[in-house]
């Protein structure tokens, strides 16, 4: 069973869907028991930093993602779900993230035809090797929404790029910590592929 | 270019009108979900979701078909007809939309989008763009109103709207070609980034659109001409690249 923790950032069921779809049953819980007897867990989310690690810690779930981590079973952060297992971000100030990546998270700085929010089909760039995206070929389009993006300390953890302006890290890897800034529910086939290389991951 | 495969929906099935008359209409699925899945098979990374008993009573009423379409697909999709309430517009975000698209009300008045761009933000809100001989129309195309279209399309844009849905009402479902020079119009009086609708219809009219790109054309919803066979997914797609 793959456990998505629920953290009242809207709805959820498209990735439930998606997982359903490769044949993943998944179960939407901010129950700690469940999120820790689960074999995999994934973290999504919406809307903006703070307020997502405000409510993560409200209802203790930050303490629950370190033992996920410790207990070795396997994580995915999807956008912002991904960008809280950062250091830092700057959106609307300066905010400690979960800081199991080292790294920051930071707005797009863009201008001319980029308009932010970065939002549609653009394509990425996996690195070898990769465990997410082991068959997904290079330039796949996958589905983005996103103002922010994240600068991991050390490019070893970056398993995925894209280009939007600058070249930024949109998925990363290490060790069970996974994470993607695009939306894999809403990618398509290759976001389907990229959910059931997660649900056929061995810790 | 975007290509958006389009679902319009009555009673729940997936239907064709002509110039968007409800006495006028062919049925093609009553699964419209399955025509979503379709789609998506054949490669396509957007839908256009069309609640045509929304359009014409002002109420959105084929939620449960869009549920099952959301439920279905893994792609991004817009919906629109009908929308004239705040809390239709979150029930359709909720349930998997990642746009809606106003029409009628944006031409009520500029406080709703206005609300509506704080709310949710500009990359949720579209506008539906609906032109008769120029000329906005509204309530399901059933009225036109004494606005232009690249009037509406100014405005909407100083208020901090990105994108449109520009429709000819007159070439919808008729499979005759879009209406490129009003779409370019369109484009370029407004600031707008045009989704063009109504007519679409062949390889060379998505070419012709495509070519608009600069001006700043950036999709193509196709109806009809897919389920009749015209051309498919794939071809447009192509042509759209």
């Amino acid at each position: 069973m793959i456990a998505i923790i629920d953290y009242g950032v809207g709805n959820l069921a498209s990735v439930q869907n998606a997982f359903r779809r490769v044949g993943y049953p998944s179960l939407v819980t901010d129950q700690p028991e469940q999120i820790l007897g689960a074999e995999k867990v994934v973290l999504p989310g919406v809307g903006a930093f703070a307020d997502g690690m405000t409510t993560l810690r409200k209802k203790g779930l930050t303490d629950v993602l370190y033992e996920v981590v410790e207990k070795e079973i396997p994580l995915l952060g999807i956008c912002l779900g991904m960008q809280m297992l950062f250091s830092t971000s700057e959106e609307e100030g300066l905010h400690q993230g979960l800081d199991l990546i080292p790294g920051r998270v930071r707005r797009f700085s863009l201008s001319g035809a980029y308009k932010v929010p970065h939002m549609g089909w653009n394509q990425i760039r996996p690195a070898v090797p990769s465990r997410l995206f082991g068959d997904v070929p290079v330039d796949s389009y996958v589905y983005f929404v996103h103002s922010f993006y994240t600068e991991p300390q050390d490019s070893q953890v970056s398993s995925a790029s894209t280009d939007y302006g600058i070249d930024f890290t949109c998925a990363i890897e290490k060790g069970n910590i996974f994470g993607v800034q695009f939306h894999p529910e809403k990618s398509s086939l290759v976001g389907l592929t990229v959910l059931r290389n997660f649900g056929e991951l061995r810790p | 270019m975007i290509v958006f495969p389009a679902i319009d929906l009555k009673d729940g099935q997936c239907v064709r009108l002509v110039q968007g008359k409800a006495d006028d209409q062919t049925i093609y699925s009553s699964a419209p979900a399955e025509v979503a899945r379709r789609f998506q098979q054949a490669g396509a990374r957007w839908l256009h979701i069309v609640d045509l008993d929304g359009a014409f009573s002002g109420k959105p009423s084929n939620l449960k078909a869009i549920e099952a379409i959301a439920d279905e697909v893994s792609i991004p999709f817009q919906v629109g007809g009908g929308l004239r309430r705040i809390t239709d517009i979150q029930q359709l975000l909720q349930v998997g939309a990642s746009r809606v698209i106003i029409g009628t009300r944006a031409v009520e008045g500029p406080d709703f989008i206005k609300k509506l761009l704080d709310e949710f933000g500009d990359e949720r809100i579209v506008l539906g763009l609906d032109a008769r001989n120029g000329k906005v129309a509204v309530h399901g195309w059933v009225e036109t109103v004494e606005l232009t279209a690249l009037d509406l399309g100014r405005q909407m844009k100083e208020l901090g709207i990105r994108t449109a849905v520009y429709t000819d009402v007159l070439r919808d479902g008729l499979l005759a070609g879009p209406n490129l020079e009003a779409t370019r119009q369109a484009a370029l009086h407004t600031g707008l980034s045009i989704i063009a609708s109504g007519g679409v219809s062949s390889v060379e009219h998505i070419r012709s659109l495509k070519a608009m790109e600069a001006d700043g054309v950036a999709g193509a919803i196709i109806g009809k001409a897919l389920y009749e066979g015209n051309i498919t997914v794939a071809q447009a797609l192509e042509a759209a690249k």
